[in-house]
């Protein structure tokens, strides 16, 4: 009996200790997660390991090195889960997670002391229903711009950021993303729009307390509103999938509303459940009244003039009919179009017309912005990667370039992601997906290299370029390796290849095509650098040659042309959009390579603008043999580069790496051998003889035979080998990459700044009153002058509310800045508390740096 | 007279036979006609409604359409180039994602017809293209994102199914005789322990031996990068099996002899069983005569159901091991509402099902003399 006792004793703790275990909040921490953590009070976007000054952002520093091609021997990627990431790490089986983990991981990754990188993953806000309802007994409270305004006093963003989003990411006041490129040249309007709605419950509620009773409502004696003798009651429709975030933020918004006086119906949805709802439903029907959206964010992108237009205007390109069904105030509406079709022509009428959209934004805010998410990638201390400020590193292009371990040549380095091999692998029409991307990014190379710290880009493959736009475009230069002109009229050149005859297989001229002659706003001339045949090659042994370029050319018109023996009517609508500003390329000269491009689509960065026709396709590189076989392979109906055209016809889809596409695709490279196949015979023939194809199509087999499968690129990496099943990728270093491997050290790390301010703590009224302003790197190093593009600062007066915007003057020294406040300004003060704030504008960074002091206004 | 007496006898010995014979025939073949017939419409029943179920009635449709507005919105916007062009452009660039989208996806059908167009590829195993889905080489074809998956998903179900089945029932029946022992105490007392699923033992298993003790994988199949030598991949593989496996087998380890044990002892205390221990038959005969016949259809149906579910595989117990089984991908095609992929593995597993429980039938009659293919049931 005893004995039956202890044995259900036993039993009984055995189960309790199971049911403990798994309901306690995190995995027991392995020894290393003991450590303290690095730094502790970075604010986000910054690494945690100690940086290297990099004095200036050019990419061509003093070689260092005689390493060419990558860092590293080898990089190993493989899937991993992103919850057991952290502890991956510190186990040692993997050095690297680069997928971003969300800011609620920020602390796990502090505690573990693991080193980490940060960007902008999303952004969430609440949607409103714009709409007054069909029926007239239910009141739509945010048909009231003014309530949707004042919705900006009653949500804390703070505090959403610290209790949700574990003090990771950005309070979210403005549409355009917070402390990026137009948030840091707007820097003094959006922190005096931040000022104005910052959190403030009773202006909030005595604001909606207003409105609602102008619309006929009432407080009953619960202090509940009603309308028509009935509940105000607010559907919410509130996201429980995705990160799991949008959840506690609805409830948190759900609880202010009701703290209010408002009933609030919490519908918890997964985005399926809430799609049919708030994106089909019309507005009127009043199936909904508040939604938790959220936005993927756009990396770096350096012009956000259309968001205006696709998040509050009835003429939104997004076409929902939430956005139908907002009536904006008619000058918004004019603001916003303006900006969004380019009806500006300096840069100056650019940033006005900003500012009074953003002031216009936050009047209507059919959506209230809550939060710009960060994403948090752990690795090994020893680790060195550059990264995106924007979009982190699996998405840019320059973070193979410059991964390493620190102090070392060669050596392995192992990535865990989230998936890998989603979807096929092809140029054309093959995966998208980021993990995907990133491992590709490896084995490639491009004409120019995007600046992940600025959004610009810099020469790669290319050398220099010149860029001609039509006089009163507000278009600007940057950088050195780009010339900027302007012109009245920029003519098309009558030899320049406007389109594509398909069945012809010949481009069509611009003579040919507009005999009456062809304008363009914009003329871009790349030049590529005299030994570029010479010193750049596939990895599967050939020589990079002008055949490679033209593909890449004949590829942007040919599968969107009906007449084409790849046609693909996907591919139409991207060819549309991007005929529908082409004017024209040019070959000016083969060797060495210099292109002409005309077009009327502009950027108002000149580095933007130049067109470098390297053979990199929307999902990749590819010399012009492996797209030759792929295209015999899709003119026999075998394979479809692109996923819709493979459901329709029912065969595979392109797959240069793997599955049953391999043997198809090897059959069409033994016929092109055979037959000796010049692709685009007609056009390419002229630049490319029968014995020169046979030679490209033999490297191709024989890299198919040592490494099967077709993936061939240009970069500082190979493809070694893929695990499909495994979700395994093997890359290896390149030794033939014309490069040195510390061609991009600069780009190491972002120069972000750091600012702080003194001055006196006591500002006289009437008196002028003067401030130092220090900008310094990270390591404490002073910040070249130099490479501030401005410093401007804001006086507020104890409520908060902006007074005046100064702009700082250079001080002695570098990185130091005199900010003066005028005596006529300081006699508009009142006696009480003040606050000076200083936003310093960088140059190599899009990111600002912020730095305030307080001080007592006396009279 | 005797000779004749006894070839009429023959005779009608051999009539009797032959006709007892063309009853049987006729009896079973009746019977496997009915049967077959019963079956197949029971397929296309279940089938029939997973499909309705995997699509809510055709309300998937709404679902799908409006993500792809969504989806090609956002597609466009986040595109530089785009958003770079005049809105008409950029409008006219999402309705015609939007269209392709839609007639990629079969929308500009009627779900009805999709849905007896599903129900005839299926039925004729005629596996078609996923929706949404690759295969891990990269295919769309549902026969290939099935069979990928089919190797690792038998490799850790059955290996752990099949050590958990056989050391179950000979413990069971080892424990059975042992009736109040030390051991049957313990298994009782730790049965309890299968109330936890695989995949909270196989996070414990993660913790302890992956990130503390460092000796065995986080997951995964294979090793990083995957051995060249096929032997040391084997290995490879095998040292990647050991928790995801352990973790099925120790969760339902105990309850499994318990469950066992229970229905051997109650064919223990028969009276005949009495009656061979009365006699002084060894144990061995005993159990193998006396217990473990009588018990021998019910043995052989539970086995036969665990080899067809050896199909289904472990859904979270894989995900938690980054296994690459079949679980995951049913997982992942549900929540994709990819149609294909559902009905491709329903009907498979509806097939075998089916198969099994019809042969099920026959080999009663082969192993329980008490059981008539088509007769009236034993007394």
């Amino acid at each position: 009996m005893l004995k039956t006792r202890l044995f259900q004793l036993l039993a009984f703790l055995v189960v309790l200790s199971l049911v403990l275990a798994a309901c306690a909040p995190q995995a027991t921490p392995t020894p290393e997660a003991t450590q303290p953590p690095v730094v502790e009070t970075q604010p986000p976007g910054e690494t945690e390991a100690p940086p290297e000054p990099t004095p200036t952002p050019e990419p061509t520093p003093t070689p260092r090195t005689t390493r060419r091609g990558g860092w590293l021997d080898e990089v190993v990627f493989t899937v991993v889960d992103r919850e057991s990431a952290i502890q991956q790490i510190q186990a040692g089986a993997i050095d690297l997670y680069s997928f971003g983990l969300a800011s609620n991981k920020l602390s796990d990754i502090k505690n573990s002391g693991l080193k980490y990188v940060s960007s902008y993953s999303g952004y969430y806000d609440i949607l409103f229903n714009p709409a007054v309802f069909k029926d007239e007994n239910v009141l739509n409270p945010f048909s009231n711009r003014k309530i949707r305004e004042a919705m900006n006093w009653l949500i804390d963003r703070d505090y959403i950021n610290q209790e949700i989003y574990g003090g990771g990411s950005l309070p979210k006041y403005l549409p355009i993303t917070t402390q990026l490129v137009d948030y840091t040249n707007l820097v003094d309007v959006a922190r005096k729009l931040e000022a104005y709605y910052a959190y403030n419950p009773e202006k909030a509620k005595e604001v909606i307390t207003a409105e609602m009773q102008a619309l006929g409502a009432t407080l009953n004696a619960e202090g509940k509103w009603e309308y028509k003798g009935k509940p105000v009651t607010l559907i919410f429709i509130i996201r429980n999938d995705g990160d799991g975030t949008r959840l506690p933020l609805g409830d948190y918004v759900a609880n202010q509303l009701e703290s209010i006086g408002f009933t609030v119906d919490r519908q918890y949805k997964k985005s399926s459940e809430a799609a049919p709802i708030w994106i089909q439903s019309d507005p009127k029907d009043g199936l909904w009244h508040l939604y938790t959206a959220g936005w993927l964010s756009a990396g770096l992108t350096r012009d956000e003039k259309g968001i205006f237009q696709e998040m509050y205007l009835p003429s939104s390109p997004q076409g929902l009919p939430v956005f139908l069904a907002n009536q904006p105030d008619p000058e918004f509406q004019e603001v916003g179009d303006a900006l969004a079709e380019g009806k500006f022509t300096t840069l100056e009428e650019r940033r006005e017309l900003f500012a009074k959209a953003l002031e216009l934004a936050l009047q209507d805010s059919l959506q209230v912005w809550v939060i710009d998410q960060q994403q948090y990638m752990p690795m090994k201390e020893t680790i060195e990667v550059t990264y995106d400020i924007a979009s982190g590193i699996e998405a840019p292009f320059m973070p193979p370039y410059n991964l390493r371990i620190a102090g070392q040549e060669g050596g392995r380095v192992k990535i865990g992601t989230n998936d890998l091999f989603t979807d096929p692998w092809n140029p054309i029409g093959g995966s998208n997906w980021v993990w995907d991307g990133f491992v590709q990014r490896f084995t490639q190379s491009y004409g120019f290299m995007p600046d992940p710290f600025t959004g610009l880009q810099w020469p790669l493959r290319a050398e220099k370029a010149e860029v001609t736009v039509q006089a009163g475009l507000p278009v600007q230069k940057n950088l050195d390796w780009v010339t900027l002109n302007t012109a009245e009229t920029i003519q098309v050149p009558e030899d320049a290849w406007v389109d594509w005859d398909a069945a012809n297989q010949k481009f069509i001229t611009a003579k040919e095509k507009f005999p009456d002659g062809l304008t363009a706003k914009v003329k871009s001339v790349v030049y590529y650098p005299a030994d570029l045949y010479k010193t750049v090659k596939w990895h599967d042994g050939s020589q990079f040659s002008i055949a490679d370029v033209l593909m890449g050319i004949i590829m942007s018109f040919d599968p969107a042309k009906p007449e084409s023996a790849i046609y693909d009517e996907s591919q139409v609508p991207s060819f549309e959009s991007f005929i529908s500003a082409f004017r024209g390329v040019k070959i000016v000269s083969t060797d060495p390579l210099v292109i002409e491009t005309y077009t009327d689509n502009f950027f108002s960065d000149a580095e933007l603008n130049v067109s470098s026709w390297w053979p990199y396709y929307p999902y990749g590189e590819a010399s012009w043999a492996a797209i030759a076989i792929g295209n015999l392979a899709e003119a026999a109906g075998e394979l479809a580069y692109s996923p819709d055209k493979s459901t329709q016809k029912e065969v595979e889809q392109t797959n240069f790496v793997g599955g049953p596409s391999l043997e198809i695709l090897k059959k069409y490279l033994e016929q092109a051998i055979s037959e000796q196949i010049i692709p685009y015979a007609p056009t390419l023939g002229e630049y490319l003889t029968a014995e020169e194809a046979v030679a490209r199509y033999q490297n191709l087999k024989a890299w198919f035979e040592a490494r099967g499968h077709f993936w061939v690129g240009t970069g500082p990496y190979y493809l070694d080998s893929v695990g499909l099943t495994e979700k395994t990728a093997v890359v290896k270093h390149n030794p033939d990459f014309p490069d040195l491997a510390d061609r991009w050290a600069a780009f190491k790390e972002p120069k972000l700044a750091e600012a702080t301010l003194d001055g006196p703590a006591q500002v006289k009224i009437g008196q002028e009153a003067t401030f130092e302003l220090t900008v310094t790197l990270k390591n404490g190093d002073p910040y070249r002058t130099a490479d501030i593009k401005e410093v401007k600062f804001l006086i507020y007066n104890d409520k908060g509310e902006t007074l005046y915007v100064g702009q700082g003057q250079p001080g002695e020294g570098e990185g130091v800045f005199t900010l003066t406040i005028p005596a006529d300004v300081t006699a508009t003060l009142s006696a009480g508390a003040g606050k000076i704030e200083a936003a310093v504008v960088p140059i190599p960074v899009a990111r600002p740096a912020f730095a305030s002091l307080e001080y007592v206004v006396i009279p | 007279m005797s000779t004749e007496t006894l070839s009429a006898s023959s005779l009608s010995e051999k009539r009797r036979v032959s006709a007892l014979g063309d009853g049987t025939l006729a009896r079973v073949a009746k019977y496997t006609a009915v049967r077959l017939v019963t079956l197949f419409i029971t397929v296309v029943i279940g089938v029939y409604l997973t499909i309705l179920i995997a699509n809510m009635g055709g309300y998937v449709d709404t679902i799908m359409r409006n993500e792809i507005k969504y989806e090609a919105a956002q597609a466009v916007l986040a595109n530089p180039v785009s958003r770079n062009l005049p809105p008409e452009v950029r409008e006219k660039l999402i309705r015609e994602r939007i269209a392709l989208e839609e007639k990629r996806l079969g929308l500009d059908q009627p779900f009805f017809i999709r849905s007896l167009r599903y129900l005839r590829n299926a039925l004729t195993l005629n596996l078609g293209y996923a929706i949404f889905m690759n295969s891990d080489s990269g295919s769309r074809q549902v026969r290939l994102i099935l069979l990928e998956r089919l190797p690792a998903t038998l490799l850790l179900t059955g290996t752990s199914e099949l050590i958990l089945f056989f050391s179950s029932v000979f413990l069971a029946l080892s424990l059975s005789r042992k009736y109040g022992s030390f051991w049957d105490k313990l298994t009782i007392a730790l049965s309890p322990t299968s109330s936890a699923p695989p995949w909270f033992y196989g996070i414990f298993f993660i913790l302890i031996f992956a990130a503390v003790l460092k000796v065995l994988p986080f997951g995964g199949i294979v090793d990083v990068p995957p051995p060249r030598n096929p032997i040391d991949y084997g290995l490879s593989v095998l040292k990647h099996l050991i928790l995801p496996a352990s973790s099925v087998i120790v969760s339902s380890f105990f309850l499994s002899i318990y469950n066992w044990r229970t229905y051997f002892l109650i064919y223990s205390s028969e009276d005949y069983v009495e009656m061979a221990r009365a006699k002084g038959l060894p144990s061995r005969d005993i159990e193998r005569r006396y217990i473990l016949r009588p018990t021998l259809p019910t043995i052989v149906t539970n086995f036969a159901l665990l080899v067809i579910s050896l199909w289904t595989g472990f859904t979270i117990t894989e995900t938690v091991f980054l296994w690459p089984g079949l679980g995951r991908t049913l997982y992942q095609a549900i929540g994709l509402y990819d149609t294909p992929v559902i009905v491709g593995s329903t009907i498979i597993y509806a097939y075998l099902l089916a198969i099994t429980v019809f042969l099920l039938d026959f080999i009663y009659a082969l192993i329980d003399p008490r059981v008539k293919i088509g007769g009236e049931s034993p007394q």
